[in-house]
């Protein structure tokens, strides 16, 4: 019994978001947050701070992840704090890039942990997980004379994997494409800690709610503690650093070094800013926006990075699948087909362009846009031929200022 | 007017002397109820019962043309406004109606017509054939064909997919005859009923095989190889490959060149496909062997095969349905509007016999209305009523101003169908 309780602290000091912290931790868990803040902050709480500071900076500048952090109790006290300084910052973009990279964290920790250890943090979660000593085989292809047999020593219940999975856009996720016998699903150790991450991720979402009377009392309250104060308004601008940068900015670059964002139409601008927060992208989204940065000739590296922010972000899987796309040569989506997807962002950006369209010398007429990327040769010809009157300023100059 | 008046009160005379056999549906007083009455083309939603006595005062006194109770349960199902009723999860309903799925025997019983350019025909269609308006009226009829078809996707539903695949205990299962076209299955387990609407939509695709990835289910061409599934993995492959194996071996020549047609498939390669059935079938059911090559069959070509055998093996459900989680369904005991029958509670044991339309079993016979000796004039008043087949007799078809002199429950039928009227 007692064995139990002790693999049970560690795993929860280990990764303090389980569900049993707040039994095994009542004490600290249900503490009031002003007396568990001033306490943790009653000193100058350096090495604290220090954690919290790297931890932003790196959701901001949307790592992957978050150097390993000490298996003890004050990770705990760290998961808490981190919660409420989400709760009282009360900003989604931040929300969602902290969420990101705190999960992805715990990706890495989860798929170094071994089969048992899993098991148990399974059931911690209350999931109905299927643990098999011996691993057991789910299927069988054969590739060129090999034979290619499937087995995994996971199983998880339909219903927790739907529950798990339904943020998830991947199609390796849909039910339709998984083994599943008797109301299990056959999964393999990685994606159950994949699953295991969203589950984290979803935590961590859950704290975004609408700036209200509570939230404003408690972030009052909290900040009269003047070393979180410190530490909150460290953050505060970190941020607001972070953010100038990233709202006049695409961090893409055209192939000769020079900017483009500011000649995207709506459409793509809406993807990419959605990419940027870190929000998910749906499957046609995404391969839109892979065609699109391929027909500019983006190179593969760039294309890559516009989805590093993604909550399911995978360097490896993304790469390939860029790569893939690419041999396929696709041209991306024209307006009439956007529309229908509803991915048309004319009206919603007022885009006087998209709208209104343009005249057209060669046909002495008003023409509508009729794609996607000529909207960008367009814009292209248009600020080039602008740039050419302006000598003013120097190419080379105004692409340093943007960079 | 008059016809309405008489439907309720017959409705209502049911309620009153049947209503020791209407069923309470579980948790009665967390369901929402709806009712539309005759009177008014209107639902009444939002009212709560507390408890089934109250419940059959109600209905005794409405007689309503139809009567609905929602899947979910709620803690005030009575509050107007969906967000505050204190939503408690939430069945999964099933519904499968020949109305959204093709039938053969719907060309001889399913009339259309247009309402732009008045032309009509039979069958089942999307467009006016003549001037491709979408403005079409129907009159949709019911035969024990379609509603075989409908009876054996229920069964299909539950021994192919929810007791195999999600263990699904046959006891939490309730079927009904819905009464028209069509079976509702509800499906009442705790934890199903905390599924969300998304979730839902992914299990409708594994029901239907909607987005389904051949690629991920193992399916590639390598240089010239085309590298098909095994059968011996535990997902849709197997389901799709057990499909081919049936067809190669249970189908004529001509059944599979019909098949393949309706595919899309070009007749060459229908040519090649039948000439290497032997040998298909031979690698099919080989434990060692995926290579399927045949000829003229390319990678487009074998994806527009699996995917018609995909559309064989899935269930036909009318997808809204099982996603919506707010979703009304007829209440079991009940009488449809539209055919005067009783929605028709069925265990499963019971619905592999039952025949809705020719029922000999008195407590499961929908036809509550059956009289051989009781007859009763009618006036048909639709340009054209087609042939109704009930309890072995056949009757029709008939055309406008036509006066019959039918047993009671065929008048009933045909006023509530609104081809008829009282004379
Ligand atoms: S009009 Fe075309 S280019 Fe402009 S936002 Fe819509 S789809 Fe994109
Ligand atoms: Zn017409
Ligand atoms: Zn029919």
């Amino acid at each position: 019994m007692s064995e139990k309780i002790d693999l049970q602290i560690e795993l929860l000091q280990h990764y303090p978001w389980l569900p049993s912290l707040k039994e095994l931790y009542h004490h600290i868990a249900s503490k009031d947050p002003h007396l568990f803040i001033s306490e943790l902050f009653s000193e100058k709480a350096d090495s604290i701070k220090q954690r919290f500071l790297k931890l932003f900076a790196n959701a901001f500048e949307n790592r992957e992840s978050f150097d390993h952090f000490p298996i003890n109790e004050s990770n705990i006290n760290f998961y808490l704090v981190l919660k409420i300084l989400v709760y009282i910052l009360n900003t989604d973009a931040i929300t969602n890039r902290v969420a990101n990279l705190y999960s992805k964290t715990m990706y890495k920790e989860l798929s170094q942990e071994n089969d048992y250890y899993l098991y148990q943090i399974c059931q911690d979660l209350n999931l109905d997980v299927k643990y098999y000593q011996n691993s057991i085989q789910y299927r069988i292809r054969i590739i060129k004379d090999k034979k290619e047999l499937s087995k995994t020593h996971f199983r998880i219940y339909f219903i927790d994997f739907l529950k798990l999975t339904s943020n998830l856009q991947d199609e390796y996720r849909k039910l339709v494409n998984n083994p599943i016998s008797e109301g299990y699903i056959f999964i393999l150790k990685q994606n159950l800690v994949r699953l295991l991450q969203e589950y984290v991720r979803g935590k961590i979402l859950e704290i975004k709610g609408k700036e209200d009377q509570d939230i404003t009392n408690l972030r009052e309250t909290l900040l009269k503690i003047p070393h979180f104060k410190d530490l909150y308004e460290h953050i505060k601008n970190l941020w607001e650093l972070k953010k100038e940068e990233f709202e006049y900015s695409i961090e893409i670059e055209f192939k000769d070094g020079e900017r483009m964002d500011h000649i995207f139409p709506p459409c793509i601008i809406h993807i990419l800013r959605q990419a940027q927060e870190g929000s998910n992208l749906t499957h046609t989204e995404r391969l839109f926006l892979v065609f699109f940065l391929h027909s500019l000739k983006y190179p593969i590296k760039n294309i890559v990075d516009v989805f590093s922010t993604l909550p399911d972000f995978d360097r490896e899987k993304t790469t390939y699948q860029v790569n893939f796309a690419k041999n396929k040569g696709y041209t991306p989506h024209s307006c009439e087909t956007l529309k229908s997807l509803n991915l048309c962002k004319a009206s919603e950006y007022s885009d006087e362009l998209c709208l209104k369209g343009y005249y057209s010398k060669k046909h002495g007429e008003e023409r509508k846009i009729k794609h996607p990327l000529f909207y960008v040769q367009y814009m292209h010809f248009k600020s080039s031929n602008k740039q050419y009157k302006n000598t003013a300023k120097p190419k080379k100059e105004k692409r340093d200022a943007k960079s | 007017m008059q016809n309405h008046k008489f439907l309720q009160r017959i409705f209502q005379a049911y309620y009153k002397e049947k209503k020791d056999s209407i069923p309470a549906v579980s948790s009665i007083s967390n369901r929402e109820f709806a009712f539309i009455p005759w009177n008014k083309e209107i639902m009444m939603r939002h009212i709560g019962f507390e408890d089934l006595p109250s419940l059959k005062q109600y209905i005794i006194k409405l007689g309503p043309r139809h009567m609905y109770s929602s899947g979910a349960l709620y803690e005030t199902p009575e509050h107007t406004n969906m967000d505050q009723k204190g939503f408690r999860g939430c069945d999964l309903i099933v519904d499968i109606d020949v109305d959204h799925f093709y039938t053969p025997c719907k060309t001889d019983h399913d009339i259309w017509t247009c309402k732009e350019c008045q032309s009509s025909g039979k069958g089942m269609i999307s467009k006016c054939s003549q001037c491709g308006s979408l403005k079409l009226s129907t009159l949709n009829w019911i035969c024990k064909e379609c509603l075989n078809i409908a009876k054996n996707e229920i069964i299909k539903l539950i021994y192919k997919f929810l007791v195999p695949d999600f263990n699904i205990n046959l006891e939490k299962i309730h079927i009904a005859f819905s009464g028209h076209r069509g079976y509702h299955l509800k499906l009442e387990d705790e934890k199903i009923r905390t599924l969300t609407s998304n979730e839902r939509r992914e299990l409708a695709d594994y029901l239907t095989g909607n987005n389904i990835s051949f690629e991920i289910l193992g399916f590639q061409q390598i240089q010239s190889n085309i590298y098909g599934f095994t059968g011996n993995s535990f997902d849709w492959s197997r389901k799709i490959v057990n499909k081919i194996k049936e067809i190669l071996m249970q189908y004529s020549d001509d059944q599979i060149t019909d098949l393949l047609t309706q595919l899309g498939i070009s007749q060459n390669a229908i040519k090649s496909f039948i000439d290497s059935r032997e040998h298909f079938l031979y690698t099919i059911t080989s434990e060692s062997h995926n290579i399927w090559n045949i000829e003229h069959f390319g990678i487009k070509t074998w994806k527009k095969f699996l995917e018609g055998i995909v559309k064989q093996v899935g269930v036909e459900i009318d997808e809204p349905v099982i996603i919506d989680i707010h979703r009304l369904i007829r209440y079991p005991g009940s009488l449809h509007g539209k055919t005067g029958f009783k929605v028709q509670e069925l265990s499963l044991s019971q619905l592999d016999e039952f025949l809705p339309l020719n029922e000999n079993d008195d407590a499961l016979n929908p036809i509550i209305f059956e009289s051989q000796k009781n007859m009763q004039k009618i006036k048909i008043n639709a340009p054209e009523v087609p042939r109704t087949q009930i309890k072995g007799e056949s009757y029709g078809p008939y055309v406008r101003d036509e006066i019959i002199e039918v047993p009671n429950h065929i008048a009933i039928f045909l006023i509530c169908k609104e081809v008829a009227t009282l004379v």
